[in-house]
């Protein structure tokens, strides 16, 4: 899933620790994330999403293919 | 990003590497009769001090990815812990059972005592699984973990059928752990191999 991490954390410039520390997990973790290896939990999802004080929808994006289909 | 490209990279890789040519070496002699019991479980103590900067190396490599948290230092230190204690207790019990006459009461003593680190080595994963509150490394644990049981599953079943029909010697179950350690080893550099950083 393709997100907009990378982009939402250099407006704040805040380095991927600096987000790892504010969702108190580890930097490979933020990493993970926003390279698109990892898609978070639901829970991980929303706390990310109150961080950046957005909706979720605003941050993760669904794949074009996939909308498509629907 | 420039001091750390100038450092030593860390290479966990190369001692596990290492350390599964020995055990393999060891394996090897024993099955074609060149060593005889007690040297093989003294060879296979002597090389879990490798264990020691392998765990280091994966200490250095987690803090260069940025893996670390409270729940991975605590592992390292219970893993590396219970593995010296395997590797002492595996050797001294090994010397004194090659002394002593088969069934007797001590020998059950002498078989139990290395079982307790190794053990310690599994309930040291579970709680690192337990205690781990970041989901992408328990994610990456767990599937690393599921690629250590399809290697043992694989190997276990592969020479159980080769043992079956003659082709190769009867080895002891005990084999299966350091097989799924390895397993596990390799699950771990997997998936993350390709994966960026950012200081």
């Amino acid at each position: 899933m393709k997100n907009r991490l990378r982009v939402l954390r250099a407006e704040r410039e805040w380095s991927q620790q600096d987000l790892a520390d504010r969702l108190d997990v580890s930097r490979q973790s933020v990493n993970a994330i926003e390279t698109g290896k990892y898609d978070p939990s639901l829970p991980l999802a929303f706390k990310i999403a109150d961080i950046f004080e957005l909706a979720i929808e605003e941050i993760f994006l669904r794949d074009v293919v996939e909308q498509a289909a629907k | 990003m420039m001091a750390t490209a100038t450092q030593n990279k860390a290479k966990p890789g190369v001692w596990a590497g290492l350390f599964g040519a020995n055990m393999a070496v060891i394996a090897v002699l024993f099955i074609t009769g060149v060593i005889e019991p007690p040297t093989p479980y003294i060879l296979f103590a002597l090389n879990m001090v490798l264990m020691v900067p392998l765990v280091r190396a994966g200490k250095q490599l987690q803090v260069e990815k940025g893996g670390v948290t409270r729940a991975v230092s605590r592992y390292n230190r219970r893993f590396l812990g219970f593995s010296l204690a395997y590797s002492v207790a595996m050797m001294v019990c090994a010397l004194l059972a090659d002394r002593m006459g088969w069934a007797t009461p001590v020998m059950w003593v002498l078989a139990i005592v290395p079982m307790v680190p190794a053990f310690g080595m599994i309930w040291a994963m579970t709680q690192y699984l337990r205690e781990e509150t970041d989901e992408y490394l328990r994610h990456r644990a767990v599937s690393a973990a599921m690629v250590g049981l399809g290697f043992v599953l694989v190997l276990g079943t592969g020479w159980g059928f080769l043992e079956t029909f003659g082709l190769v010697p009867h080895i002891w179950a005990w084999w299966v752990f350091p097989a799924w350690a390895m397993g596990l080893g390799i699950g771990m550099a997997l998936p993350e191999r390709d994966a960026g950083g950012e200081a």
